[in-house]
């Protein structure tokens, strides 16, 4: 059995294992004992504090196998992207440039920093072993954060984030970085990379030109990187937009990945999320079902794990006494769930930018 | 040979010049009308009948002897004041961080109008077949000088020139292709003929507002920034003696340079002297002329080459034929210059 949980010390090991094997390496996720190990004593306080309003709160999840006895996933959520210092991102922009004179008007294209994407919720450091790709557990792990901000409102942005990995070519650079960042560091980037997930990003996005860059004086594979995922990501980048996240207008000052945002009430965790009492029946008495994300009520002890959508008549949710051992939940107390399938999304380019 | 100012019955002169000229030299487009508007604006200014900051002084290189013009030059009053005058300024920005170890500097190009109300020398053409010898590049080149010092009051602080920038053999501006290009819907040429045209709102309009940084631009287009095309060199080389420096403006088409002075630290400015003229017979007349006198009038200014310097007493001897062709009598001033 499978379950997405709060990280704890013990963790560690795991998570350093899941860090040196995400593709590609993640600016959230160091390859870094010490900085992993203080991510979970952050994430472990955030989650001992009452907390009314988002700050500098860091989440972190693991994904566990029972049967394994081992951690195979991890995820995040910072409550505020750029909390203690801003969160820098790319602003796609186009300015009008015309002239009455020769009766001609063009569009230029720029990117500039921006920092308008601070104020959001960040889904981040997602990293799942590789053996469990494709399989509803990579759903689980990448949305149970979702069933957990549901629970907790208040403790993150109206506004949700999601920084998808950038292209890289097969050799594991980055056409974008090559033609942009690499001019300013003259470091590669799996380097700078490694700098920021070590240190911080926006420490070293202030050394980053302050000033537009125009699209047009890149090299055309960095301009064909904007925007675009890592190939590893296409699938995952699908699912969030099926969810309900739009592409925004932000992209990864490093990379250029793609930065897609989502006001939380609109995704579908959310809008078909429901709170259902519990009934216990043993797991060969279940009617078959559609696959649910099921979460139980508590903060430290928060858990997600994917059973059957089997509701009896009167609208109460059936789970087996394994399941209700392991989200910790006594006959009779409520617990949220929601599908765990999502209807078709469309990739939609947000216009109206959130 | 002799500079004096543009007349108007200088038109088809001067349309012969702006033939011969053809592409690259902006301000002097093979358009009639436009230039007999320059000339009519040329005749007006000389009779101070337009305000200082509006001023253009075009001068002309005649041959009095057969009355052909040899060459031309001008001087931009202000520049700026009519239409936004622009160029590129080549800044650094410092690009560093301890904990990085990262300590580089990175060339920008900023747009700026920070010439305005500068004057302008412009302009300069010499035909081919007056080029050579007689020092005739030199004497359209530093009559404006002496022009400047002798109207002093009617220039303001600064003075600049912009100088043609690289371009390869097929004529392409390798700066223009890798930057304005992006931006400008039409080639060099074209761009380069509205702005000699004086139609240079479409710049504002169009070009880029914010910095560029250099680092973005391939390398043959970088290597153009303040680089003179070839021909230009000695041009350039004139106003480098003079005193005049390149500060880091650069053209916004072709990278070129514009080098600057202030007018009062022009050598030319600061050593023109006054004098009297003497006329007399029998004068001895060095075979490389190195003595440049001008008239102190304006709508009548003259310049040329003179044989000799002054004498002992600050007096000016003159042959009748120089004489006559400064059109000046004894007991006139003229300013000199030993160059």
């Amino acid at each position: 059995m499978l379950v997405v949980r709060p990280a704890k010390p013990a963790d560690l090991p795991g998570l350093e294992r899941l860090a040196g094997s995400a593709t590609p390496r993640l600016t959230n996720l160091p390859v870094h004992r010490d900085r992993l190990e203080e991510r979970i004593t952050r994430s472990q306080r955030a989650l001992a504090r009452e907390i009314d309003f988002p700050g500098d709160e860091s989440y972190v999840f693991v994904l566990e196998d029972l049967e394994r006895g081992e951690v195979v996933g991890t995820a995040t959520i910072r409550a505020q992207a750029g909390a203690q210092e801003a969160y820098y991102t790319y602003r796609q922009e186009t300015l009008i440039h015309a002239s009455q004179q020769l009766n001609v008007r063009r569009e230029v294209q720029t990117l500039s920093l921006s920092h308008e994407v601070s104020e959001a919720s960040l889904l981040c450091a997602l990293s799942l072993d590789a053996r469990y790709k494709g399989t509803s557990a990579e759903s689980l792990l990448r949305r149970a954060r979702l069933m957990f901000i549901a629970q907790y409102p208040e403790r993150f942005a109206e506004i949700l984030a999601v920084a998808f990995p950038g292209y890289l070519d097969a050799d594991g650079e980055s056409p974008f970085w090559n033609s942009v960042g690499r001019h300013f560091f003259v470091r590669g980037y799996q380097d700078i990379n490694h700098l920021a997930g070590v240190r911080s990003k926006s420490f070293i996005a202030e050394v980053m030109p302050q000033f537009p860059l125009y699209l047009s004086l890149l090299t055309p594979p960095a301009r064909a990187a904007i925007g675009r995922e890592h190939p590893d990501h296409e699938v995952a980048l699908g699912e969030m937009l099926a969810e309900g996240f739009v592409r925004s207008r932000h992209v990864d000052i490093f990379d250029a990945g793609p930065v897609i945002k989502a006001e939380r009430e609109r995704l579908e965790t959310f809008r078909r999320s429901t709170w259902h009492p519990v009934r216990i029946r043993p797991a060969a008495a279940l009617p078959d079902a559609e696959p649910a994300m099921i979460a139980n009520q508590k903060l430290d002890g928060f858990r997600c794990v994917v059973a059957r959508y089997a509701l009896s008549p009167t609208g109460q949710l059936m789970l087996s006494p394994e399941h209700a051992a392991l989200l910790g939940v006594e006959e009779g107390r409520a617990v949220l769930a929601a599908p765990l399938a999502l209807s078709a999304g469309e990739d939609v380019f947000d216009e109206g930018e959130l | 040979m002799r500079i004096r100012p543009i007349a108007r019955g200088d038109l088809d002169g001067l349309q012969q010049l702006a033939q011969e000229t053809g592409v690259g030299f902006t301000s002097l487009p093979d358009n009639r009308e436009f230039l007999a508007s320059k000339i009519e604006s040329a005749a007006l200014a000389f009779e101070e009948r337009t305000p200082v900051d509006d001023r253009l002084y075009f001068f002309v290189l005649e041959d009095e002897e057969s009355g052909e013009l040899a060459g031309c030059c001008a001087i931009e009053g202000q520049v700026g004041r009519e239409v936004p005058f622009y160029h590129y300024r080549l800044g650094t920005l410092a690009h560093s961080s301890v904990q990085l170890d990262l300590h580089r500097t990175i060339d920008t190009l900023f747009l700026s109008s920070d010439h305005t109300g500068d004057a302008e020398v412009a302009s300069l053409y010499l035909r081919p077949e007056y080029r050579g010898g007689q020092r005739n590049g030199a004497l359209l080149s530093k009559a404006r000088w002496l022009f400047m010092a002798q109207f002093r009051d009617r220039f303001p602080d600064k003075v600049l020139a912009e100088m043609r920038g690289v371009f390869d053999e097929n004529g392409i501006s390798p700066f223009w292709k890798c930057l304005g290009s992006h931006f400008f819907p039409m080639d060099f040429n074209e761009a380069d003929r509205l702005t000699g045209m004086g139609q240079k709102s479409f710049i504002g309009e169009l070009m880029p507002k914010f910095p560029i940084y250099t680092t973005f631009l391939p390398e043959d287009a970088r290597a153009c920034i303040g680089q003179v095309h070839e021909h230009t060199r000695p041009a350039l080389e004139m106003l480098k003696k003079e005193g005049l420096r390149w500060e880091g403006y650069v053209d916004i088409f072709d990278g070129g340079p514009t080098v600057e002075a202030y007018i009062d630290d022009v050598r030319a400015v600061r050593l023109s002297t006054l004098c009297q003229v003497e006329v007399t017979a029998n004068l001895e007349t060095s075979e490389r002329p190195s003595w440049l006198a001008a008239t102190t009038g304006m709508a009548d200014f003259r310049a040329a080459w003179v044989g000799r310097g002054p004498n002992a007493d600050g007096t000016l001897a003159l042959t009748e034929e120089e004489a006559r062709r400064l059109n000046v009598g004894a007991g006139d001033s003229l300013r000199i210059l030993e160059t």
